[in-house]
């Protein structure tokens, strides 16, 4: 019995879906573009899951597990995973994934990030010198995003380019349309004017032009004073402001309190692939989102 | 004075070597500099300490520490950290320096240099960084101010197998002094210390973890002198630990709520010059629960004999609220009470307020 288990174990092994590569994101966006240009070639796994805030991850030792059989380690960058990716990619005992080495993907690399060049300082809040790291919800770094995944995957894998080579291509085929979609159905509230908790949007505003004209927190990571909240109050009025928005991982409470003293809606808009049930790809995540905003400010459905 | 005009001449020689790079050379050069930070520690007591304390009477207000951090990769095989910590009486130390070889095949790492000792998990962090005011009563009373550590090599395997992560360490250094860490003490120069730990770690659920460590320390602990051979012989003592930590954080909503629970207790037994041994032991336990984004609050308990005294006892207990206005400050009121050995009580009160300057570096699990 015991060798029929252990030659089961050794056979499992050898099976194609050992050969896969190995491949561990920070977050579940990466993951889900990783799974679009890897296909059957690759096992992905993401170590922050898409309702927790990637900011504040534990470095738990489980994860070293993934991280120490891993071939390919993603990282969105921009210091958005500087206060546990690092610690554990020290400690993982994998020197393939380091920084430098070829089984290390930044996936900002080309993507066009806002935000940069801002006042590098603490008395800023918990600000991001490199630029804003919330850049994968803009579609277009999201395909730059494949194509630079697609590429690394060629170099570990050559075995296999033509196939990361045409999944990309699908990939890109599909979000093409599926901009096209997304543009059509946002013409309805371009330009209008939202508050947002934090600045995780400067991409995605952008690219479906909308004008977020403050900030629940005063500034990043800084929760927000009587002051600022009696202001921002003002704002909303005086500009007619009808919609905030906000991750679900931050505490409702005092957005909820805004709208409610101001009359405007809140959305609790995922910002990530695996917030909620319904978005299981890169694709989910905007359908879902723009269908929100498009409820919300009045557009078609 | 000599260690503080030491200290302002590497100070001032690493700034200038920093600014001449800026001014003379490309930016990118900047980027071989090492990442420095500052961890700044003040606090204010109120109370009497028992003249009998371990620890000395402290002024009403002190700059407690500031503890100066350089980081960096030296090349493609090793990472280097240096701690230094200054007070405000002048006093510079070494508290860690290494390097650091994580490159190693079979799971295995390297450290040589000098770093705290793999005893527990409360040895191991800096003590401007602990929650605590102070330090638990067993800590202090085994291994001193500074905690157990030196100069000296360690070795670390991480275990392979698929169920949990588990490590094993293995360090020799120097003996410390007995004035430093009273649990041992060398009797010679080159008297060598050996520490030994097996911790496991799992997830019990996506919320809730659990860290389980064993750890066993060895070591002189001073000599003896029989007055008939007119030679001398070496004492030993002997530590053994377990620590079990469990941390609840629900991923959901992990920057308002959380809660942490450790404990950790030692047994030692000690070589006495009469050819007769000493046991003694002593443990902590401390809970903490974050209730709001900025806030948390905790417990303490302490317990712990003496090293040198298996029947004399001291125990306590610490409560302290602490709020974070960011992540790179806190501000802590704290309260200690305490039995002390000779029977006399002691209550101390504590704001203590830290600060931390520089990038944002990875957070210690």
């Amino acid at each position: 019995m015991k060798t029929l288990f252990l030659g089961s174990v050794l056979l499992a092994l050898n099976s194609p879906v050992f050969a896969a590569l190995r491949i561990v994101t920070t977050t579940e966006d990466l993951a889900a573009l990783a799974r679009e240009v890897g296909g059957k070639h690759v096992k992905v796994e993401s170590i922050a899951k898409g309702y927790q805030d990637p900011h504040f991850v534990d470095a738990k030792p489980s994860y070293l597990l993934k991280l120490k059989r891993a071939d390919l380690f993603i990282q969105v960058g921009l210091e958005l995973e500087s206060s546990w990716a690092p610690n554990l990619l020290r400690s993982a005992r994998n020197k393939g994934i380091r920084p430098g080495a070829r089984g290390f993907l930044d996936a900002s690399t080309g993507c066009d990030v806002l935000d940069k060049n801002i006042t590098a300082d603490r008395s800023q809040g918990d600000v991001h010198p490199e630029g804003n790291p919330h850049y994968w919800l803009d579609p277009a770094n999201g395909r730059i995003i494949a194509e630079n995944i697609a590429g690394r995957l060629s170099e570990l894998d050559p075995d296999h380019a033509g196939d990361y080579r045409s999944n990309l291509a699908v990939f890109e085929t599909r979000l093409k349309k599926k901009a096209a979609e997304w543009g059509e159905l946002t013409q309805a509230f371009k330009g209008s004017k939202v508050v947002t908790n934090h600045n995780s949007w400067p991409n995605f505003a952008k690219t479906f032009h909308l004008n977020v004209i403050d900030f629940v927190e005063p500034k990043p990571g800084i929760p927000a004073s009587p002051s600022h909240i009696k202001n921002l109050i003002n704002r909303i009025r005086r500009e007619k402001i009808t919609l905030i928005f906000m991750e679900p991982y931050f505490d409702e409470k005092l957005p909820k309190k805004i709208a409610s003293d101001t009359g405007a809606k809140l959305l609790i808009l995922p910002p990530s692939v695996g917030a909620v049930k319904d978005i299981k790809t890169y694709f989910d995540l905007f359908d879902h989102n723009l269908n929100l905003l498009s409820g919300a400010l009045g557009g078609k459905r | 004075m000599r260690r503080i005009f030491a200290a302002i001449i590497t100070i001032c020689s690493l700034t200038v070597v920093s600014i001449a790079q800026e001014s003379s050379t490309p930016k990118s050069k900047n980027k071989f500099n090492p990442e420095v930070s500052v961890i700044g520690w003040v606090q204010a007591e109120t109370g009497r300490r028992n003249p009998a304390s371990v620890t000395a009477e402290e002024p009403a207000f002190s700059f407690k520490e500031a503890e100066l951090s350089l980081q960096s990769n030296v090349d493609a095989y090793g990472r280097a950290e240096v701690f230094i910590g200054f007070d405000e009486e002048g006093n510079v130390e070494l508290e860690e320096g290494y390097l650091d070889w994580t490159s190693f095949p079979y799971g295995l790492a390297a450290k040589v240099g000098k770093f705290k000792s793999n005893f527990g998990k409360f040895n191991r962090t800096h003590v401007p960084e602990t929650d605590f005011a102070d330090r638990p009563l067993v800590a202090e009373q085994f291994f001193g101010d500074g905690g157990l550590g030196g100069a000296g090599v360690s070795l670390s395997w991480q275990i392979p197998n698929p169920w949990i992560f588990a490590e094993l360490t293995s360090e020799i250094t120097n003996t410390p002094e007995a004035a430093e860490v009273p649990a041992f003490g060398k009797a010679y120069k080159r008297d060598l210390l050996y520490v030994n730990r097996l911790s496991g770690y799992q997830d019990l659920s996506e919320s809730l973890n659990v860290t389980l460590g064993a750890s066993h320390a060895y070591g002189s602990a001073g000599q003896e002198f029989p007055g008939v051979s007119f030679s001398s012989r070496t004492l030993h003592s002997q530590l053994g630990g377990i620590d079990l930590t469990l941390r609840w954080k629900n991923p959901r909503k992990a920057i308002y709520r959380s809660a942490f629970w450790q404990t950790e207790a030692l047994w030692s037994k000690r070589e006495a010059a009469d050819a007769s041994h000493i046991g003694s032991w002593g443990m902590f336990s401390h809970f903490q629960y974050q209730f709001a984004r900025r806030w948390k609050a905790g417990v303490r308990y302490d317990y712990t004999q003496l090293p040198t005294n298996g029947i004399m006892h001291e125990a306590g207990g610490l409560a302290y609220l602490t709020f974070t206005p960011s992540e790179f400050s806190l501000i802590s009121l704290q309260g200690r009470r305490v039995r002390r050995f000779d029977g006399n009580k002691e209550t101390l009160g504590w704001l203590k307020i830290t600060f931390n300057i520089g990038p944002h570096g990875s957070h210690p699990f």
